[in-house]
């Protein structure tokens, strides 16, 4: 038996807080509807597997990789992207942090590394170089810039070990 | 006119009756991190129906009472890990979630789609949950079932219905989880050993379950292995001696990234590694 055609679908979606509207085959890769569709090129699509990291979004605040999330599966989630960090947010606070430490080579992995370290930073724990390492396993960076980008996220990071309070 | 290629359930029973009227090539969908790379290995996916699982809620459910451990088949890796990490006798499980793939795919990752994948042999679920001696609990429209999973593993490429749990004795041994990818992580492991373990007073081993994936096509228990372990002091030499000399039994994938041979070359070691991690004195005691 022949199985029916692929039949476009009407997704309704909800990015950066508005509503967008995507219509095609649901197993569509939610990167290639950012980029292709919506204009959204902050997210970038490089292995198209899950290794990369460059096209991490965060959904409903856990950072994936938009290239294995079919849009078919993303009726009513919250979907973010690099341009929807605004200026208030921990993925916000990370952009700056690798602003200030002069982070960025050519720039190909950061909105994927700002999208992945932005979660961890809003739990507010204690970080370590090895957790903020273990979080960034997904996450490749071809100008292996890796030392300073753990510099920068440790820089605003809570500190594991607290130095003694100050009293006023 | 035809039934939608692309559907979501909301129950088990809609999925089934869904995949049901799509035909026989009709897939269910779970975490689609395999599926969304099915061009990439080349298959020919693009007018396969697909039934959508991730709005059924009895399928993200994790639940441990009257001695029985039951995870939903659209639980996560990472939400397994976290999970199985608060449990000691399950440290083995907790760390083949939380060490698979890399943090962004371990989100989104299912436990039903680990064990549903046939050709997928590194994973790392199938050997921590054959220690463990689970079972698959499978939904037909018959009613439900369960199989022990080294039987669904064997004939899964025609097993019937949906995976909706997969169920295991509340263990009472430790268990340990080694792997070697190459490099050191976020790669597929070359070789997986899965280990539990119940220790005599005198230090010798009293029981070992040992599971091995990555090596043969299908993850599968170590028999061998486990019978030469028996009564034994689990001295490293030892372990590395005995381990050795029950390889015969495997018939190891080759290719061009990983030789056949080192596949097995490596399993003494993954297994001093995982006696060591169980008899770590960090380790969290486990109560019978």
């Amino acid at each position: 038996m022949t199985p029916p055609p692929v039949t476009p679908i009407l997704h309704t979606l909800s990015i950066n807080g508005e509503p967008r509207v995507f219509v095609g085959d649901p197993m569509t890769p939610l990167s290639t509807v950012l980029r292709d569709h919506l204009g959204l090129t902050g997210t970038k699509e490089v292995c198209g597997e899950g290794f990369c990291g460059a096209c991490t979004v965060q959904i409903d605040g856990a950072a994936v990789p938009a290239c294995l999330r079919p849009v078919g599966l993303l009726e009513g989630a919250e979907i973010t992207t690099i341009e929807g960090v605004g200026e208030d947010s921990a993925a916000a606070r990370v952009q700056a942090a690798f602003l200030d430490h002069d982070v960025v080579q050519c720039g190909m992995c950061f909105p994927g590394m700002v999208m992945c370290l932005g979660p961890l930073l809003s739990r507010n724990a204690p970080l370590s170089r090895d957790d903020i390492k273990a979080a960034l396993t997904g996450n490749a960076c071809r100008c292996t810039g890796y030392e300073r980008l753990i510099d920068a996220l440790m820089s605003i990071a809570p500190s594991a070990t607290p130095g003694p309070e100050v009293s006023a | 006119m035809h039934a939608p290629p692309f559907a979501i359930a909301h129950t088990v029973e809609e999925a089934l009756s869904q995949l049901a009227a799509l035909g026989p090539q009709a897939r269910p969908l779970a975490g689609a991190t395999w599926t969304m790379r099915a061009p990439l290995r080349g298959e020919q996916t693009a007018d396969r129906p697909l039934v959508a699982l991730g709005g059924i809620a009895e399928l993200h459910q994790i639940s441990r009472d009257a001695g029985q451990i039951a995870l939903g088949a659209l639980v996560t890796h990472d939400a397994l890990a976290s999970w199985a990490a608060e449990i000691p006798a399950l440290a083995g499980l907790a760390s083949a979630a939380g060490k698979s793939a890399n943090p962004g795919v371990r989100r989104l990752a299912t436990l039903g789609g680990n064990l549903a994948t046939q050709d997928f042999a590194a994973a790392d679920l199938p050997p921590a949950l054959l220690v463990l001696e689970a079972e698959v609990e499978l939904a037909t429209e018959a009613g439900r079932s369960r199989l022990p999973l080294a039987d669904y593993l064997a004939t899964r490429a025609s097993a019937p219905g949906l995976i909706t749990r997969v169920v295991c004795p509340d263990p009472t041994m430790r268990t340990a989880h080694a792997r070697l990818p190459m490099r050191v992580a976020g790669d597929y492991p070359c070789a997986i050993l899965s280990l539990a373990a119940r220790m005599a007073p005198d230090g010798t081993v009293a029981e070992a379950r040992v599971a091995v994936g990555a090596v043969d096509p299908v993850a599968r228990r170590w028999s061998a292995l486990e019978q030469a372990l028996t009564g034994q002091r689990p001295d490293p030499e030892l372990l590395r001696r005995l381990a050795s000399e029950a390889t015969g039994t495997f018939t190891p994938r080759d290719g061009p990234d990983v030789p056949a041979a080192y596949r097995l070359q490596v399993l003494p070691a993954l297994l001093t590694r995982a006696f060591a991690a169980l008899l770590s004195p960090a380790a969290p005691e486990v109560s019978a």
